[in-house]
């Protein structure tokens, strides 16, 4: 069963969502106004969606986003009575799986809360897929440089230079930029 | 009009470019996943926009479950496990593909120090072992279908001992052989290096046979994947190719190259075996534990201008009429069809000629094995149904066909 963390930004003490999740048949770990620490309360309840419930997101609710997108990324579907599509559009950009205006119906929330995971964890393989890019690109460069330096050193071919780090690396049992980033500080130390 | 334009403008917008930049490909702790660690480890991927992600499998089992669920996108396979998972022996039927041939030769026979001690140190003596009264003897290979339980078949039953008759055989994870010989659980096993060296340098055994006895550059391990994958991600599976092509052709560019993949290899990630182990074996250097030392003109090889990676249809086909000849498969099945489609011929030639690497003409090769049957790919069913020990059982669709 989904382990739902229910933020309710409305003024009413007890959220509408609540009512509608419990009749769906979710269980709502844990329910609370909007508060600064969302990353800290995502870690200790661990919870599998969390849900908000606002009139209208301001900015104090979309910092809180950004923050679990960035720690602690969990999908998150936003209910609201917001029409206004730029609103929409920066609740997305900050890291909101789902966005829905208006008409909380027990028998929609899970078709919804589908959506709002199958989409999260696309996102999630699109992210690690451009982290393991930009690491890759990062690490190229490390190797290149580390290259060129050693065939400014030794004198040789950029294949002979490419042939002497791999075998460093090899008889040592490390990968190919660990030696890079060694010698890119050997030379730093040596000016 | 429009088809036109479209195609046109995949082909502009689609460059060769992989679809995953990053990629998670098992491998069993052996020599001959060398290739693979050099690719992953030592920078040749990155060119191809790749990043290899090892991840070390338990036994091949495993890493064929972990290959066909998606676990794994590729891995360092036996050619046995990719056949048997095509053809859906001893495990859900898949559609498999091999991308390309990791290394030949390297794999070898050797039995317990116990056995040497009581003279039974040459194929006649183990004949006699095995067929007189009294407990069988009992050999570990990889995995049923595996290649290791093909080339003990194939050892023994050329010396007239029948592999599933004369024998027990049961199924060991290769890092685990030498510890279960050590134990007197099994008096003997085939298994891929550096285990056999180990068990030797360790005098717990000694080497009977190589796997190039009986059939000199033999296929070994392969790198596979599902086609599926082939399907959805061609740049990223081509972009493979490339990357291990390269470090099979880095790895047999020199004696140095080869000593420091050893080192590599040894380490606690990969292989976690001692370097000696690795090494010798690695530069042909065999000691079979009897006090014979050779210099083996057939070890372990990766490369060869090609010839050991090329995806060849006949080598494909050989371990299907193993299959057929183990009674493994009950009927022939169609061995030229299921080659061709396992067998990434297209895929392996275009990394080839990127890479200079060159390809041959023939989809097939010949070879003569210990028992003196030459094998070309030209008549499988023949050749499955040819030999004087098997276990075919009854097929009568075929011998009236014949």
């Amino acid at each position: 069963m989904l382990r739902i963390l229910l933020i309710n930004d409305t003024p009413k003490k007890v959220g509408r969502l609540k009512t509608a999740l419990t009749e769906a048949g979710f269980e709502v770990i844990d329910e609370s106004g909007l508060v600064i620490d969302l990353p800290q309360r995502v870690h200790a309840v661990r919870p599998d969606v969390i849900l908000i419930d606002t009139e209208s997101p301001g900015r104090d609710v979309m910092e809180q986003v950004v923050l679990v997108t960035r720690d602690l990324p969990r999908p998150i579907v936003m209910f609201t009575d917001e029409h206004d599509p730029n609103v929409m559009r920066q609740a997305i950009k900050s890291g909101v799986s789902a966005y829905i205006v208006e008409g909380i119906h027990a028998q929609r929330l899970q078709p919804i809360l589908d959506v709002a995971m199958a989409r999260f964890e696309s996102d999630q393989d699109l992210r690690a897929q451009l982290h393991a890019r930009d690491q890759q690109l990062a690490e190229r460069k490390r190797i290149e440089t580390a290259k060129g330096l050693l065939m400014k050193m030794k004198s040789c071919s950029e294949e002979e230079a490419y042939t002497l780090m791999r075998r460093q690396a090899m008889s040592r049992q490390q990968k190919l930029v660990q030696v890079a980033e060694q010698i890119i500080a050997m030379s730093e130390l040596l000016g | 009009m429009n088809d036109t334009f479209d195609t046109r403008q995949a082909w502009g917008n689609g460059s060769d470019a992989p679809e995953l930049s990053s990629i998670d490909v098992g491998f069993m702790p052996l020599t001959d996943s060398a290739s693979l660690i050099v690719a992953a480890t030592q920078g040749f991927a990155q060119p191809y926009g790749l990043n290899i992600n090892l991840r070390r499998q338990s036994s091949w089992a495993n890493l064929r479950d972990n290959l066909i669920c998606g676990e794994l996108h590729a891995a360092h396979s036996l050619y046995g496990l990719i056949y048997a998972a095509q053809l859906g022996i001893g495990c859900p039927a898949k559609d498999m593909a091999v991308l390309m041939g990791l290394n030949q030769n390297g794999q070898s026979i050797d039995l317990s120090a116990d056995l040497q001690r009581a003279g039974v140190i040459t194929p006649e003596a183990l004949d006699r072992r095995t067929h007189q009264s009294g407990t069988k003897l009992t050999f570990a290979q990889t995995l049923p279908t595996g290649n290791h339980a093909m080339w003990l078949y194939y050892w023994l039953a050329s010396q007239g001992i029948h592999p599933l008759q004369d024998v027990d055989s049961v199924v060991v994870p290769p890092p685990q052989m030498v510890e279960h010989l050590k134990a007197g659980r099994i008096d003997g096993f085939c298994v891929g290096e550096p285990w056999g060296a180990s068990a030797v340098n360790q005098s717990l055994g000694f080497t009977l046979a190589t796997s190039q006895t009986i059939w000199p550059d033999h296929p070994e391990k392969v790198l596979g994947c599902t086609r599926e994958f082939v399907q959805r991600y061609p740049n990223t599976a081509r972009a493979l190719i490339m990357a291990v092509l390269d470090a099979s052709r880095f790895i047999e560019d020199s004696t140095d190259n080869r000593r420091s993949t050893a080192q590599l290899l040894s380490g606690s990630d990969y292989v976690n075996a001692q370097v000696d182990d690795i090494e010798a074996r690695l530069l042909g250097r065999y000691s079979d534990g009897l006090g014979n030392h050779w210099q083996d003109c057939h070890a372990v090889s990766f490369h060869r201008q090609g010839e050991v990676n090329m995806p060849w249809l006949s080598d494909g086909m050989w371990f299907m009429t193993q299959f057929r000849r183990w009674g493994l498969l009950r009927e022939d099945p169609d061995y030229l069809a299921v080659a061709s489609q396992v067998q990434q011929l297209d895929l392996y030639r275009q990394a080839a000629e990127a890479l200079n690497v060159p390809v041959s003409e023939s989809v097939m090769r010949s070879s003569q094995l210990i028992d003196g049957k030459v094998w070309d790919g030209s008549d499988p069913v023949a050749y499955a149904h040819g030999f004087k020990l098997h276990a075919l059982a009854d097929d009568t669709s075929v011998t009236t066909d014949r």
